[in-house]
């Protein structure tokens, strides 16, 4: 029942074979398989953090991009304001400077607006009073004396009587 | 299998050999080689049905053999997982009626006990040298007789628990059905249930083994 013989040579060449065939036919795919998903999960895995890493950088650079474009409107808004500023100064500036100019103009337009009242008026008292003291002096003076009476007393009013309007 | 120690014999170029034992181990091959191409046929990168199975196999065995052996033990991956199918198919074959184990006959487990020693010892001087001899002669020359002795224990334990076990199984249930009546088929079934167990369990020993076996000349025990 448990003689030796030549079976036993013929059972290890027969396991030999059957090893090289399943290794050839099963183990092989098998393992090239398993392999092959860890070095895809593997891949994958570098591809998803170098994915991550650029879109992190992508992300601040967007936003050191978007702070440098929050100070450049914050300067323009600034820049504008003083602008704004000087603009507005120097108009009021230049109206006081046009009202100050238009009050010196009507100062001396009611100047010459006065003189010339008062050259008139001077006129008329002249001719009122030559017309007066002609109905009062009943005396027939010739009219070059008239003229000089008159002139006395008009030169002896404008001191006396016009002093206030000045 | 009917008559129990008589085994069938050819003569083929001066050699005897035990032709039930040869035909048997056949079928258990293209039983074994039909299973794995079943298994392994129609593999895809995202796994589904069955090939979930064979691959949590393979890296179930994978770590046991990073685990005894470290890296240098993949190498000897197939020729692990091949022992194990090719035993479990073996072992099987022989509770199937008019069918008898290959390991049933002491050629076989011997032969295969063999092959596993000598691979053992072929690595341990191929990545050992001369540390792997010195091994024998440690802690003193002295112990080289015990380490002698365990080294040829080893095949023969291995060979002879599994070819025990296996035989002792088949000729119960022979016994079992002979001695008892057709109406009464509890023992036959209950030792039938039991022998599928032993099967199993003697195909995991005898793998297990000698993965513990070739994991000593494997493994790099100085850090080499």
């Amino acid at each position: 029942m448990i003689e030796i013989n030549a079976t036993i040579l013929a059972q290890i060449l027969n396991f030999l074979i059957l090893v090289i065939i399943l290794r050839a036919v099963a183990y092989k795919p098998v393992a090239r398989l398993l392999q092959q998903r860890t070095d895809k999960i593997r891949g994958e895995l570098d591809k998803a953090a170098a994915d991550r890493k650029a879109a992190e950088q992508t992300l601040a650079d967007y936003k050191s991009q978007l702070a440098d474009a929050h100070k450049k409107a914050q300067e323009i808004v600034e820049k504008a304001n003083v602008t704004a500023r000087q603009e507005h100064d120097a108009a009021v500036a230049e109206t006081r400077r046009e009202i100050e100019r238009m009050k010196l103009s009507a100062q001396a337009e009611i100047e010459s607006e006065r003189n010339r009242a008062f050259d008139e008026m001077k006129s008329q008292i002249v001719s009122l009073s030559l017309a007066a003291a002609n109905k009062v002096v009943s005396k027939n003076v010739d009219t070059k004396e008239n003229d000089k009476l008159v002139t006395e007393f008009i030169a002896g009013l404008n001191k006396n009587m016009f002093a206030d309007l000045k | 299998m009917h008559d129990i120690g008589v085994r069938e014999t050819i003569n083929f170029l001066g050699l005897t050999f035990n032709i039930e034992t040869l035909k048997m181990t056949w079928l258990a091959m293209g039983i074994v080689i039909l299973v794995a191409c079943l298994a392994t046929r129609n593999l895809k990168v995202v796994p589904q049905g069955w090939q979930n199975f064979v691959e949590m196999i393979i890296l179930w065995l994978h770590d046991q053999i990073d685990a005894m052996m470290g890296p240098r033990g993949r190498m000897l991956a197939p020729f692990i997982v091949g022992l194990f199918m090719f035993l479990l198919a073996s072992n099987l074959i022989g509770l199937v009626p008019l069918m008898a184990s290959p390991t049933n006959d002491l050629n076989t487990t011997l032969g295969l006990a063999l092959l596993v020693v000598i691979i053992v010892h072929c690595l341990g001087l191929y990545f050992k040298g001369g540390h792997y001899i010195a091994h024998f002669f440690q802690p003193t020359p002295v112990f080289v007789v015990i380490n002698m002795i365990e080294e040829i224990a080893k095949p023969i334990t291995l060979a002879f628990r599994l070819f025990g076990n296996i035989l002792a199984g088949e000729i119960l249930i022979i016994v079992l059905l002979k001695l008892m009546p057709i109406w009464m088929p509890i023992p036959s079934v209950a030792w039938l249930a039991f022998s599928i167990f032993i099967s199993c369990v003697q195909a995991v020993i005898f793998t297990m083994l000698s993965m513990a076996y070739l994991a000593n000349a494997v493994k790099d025990d100085h850090a080499e």
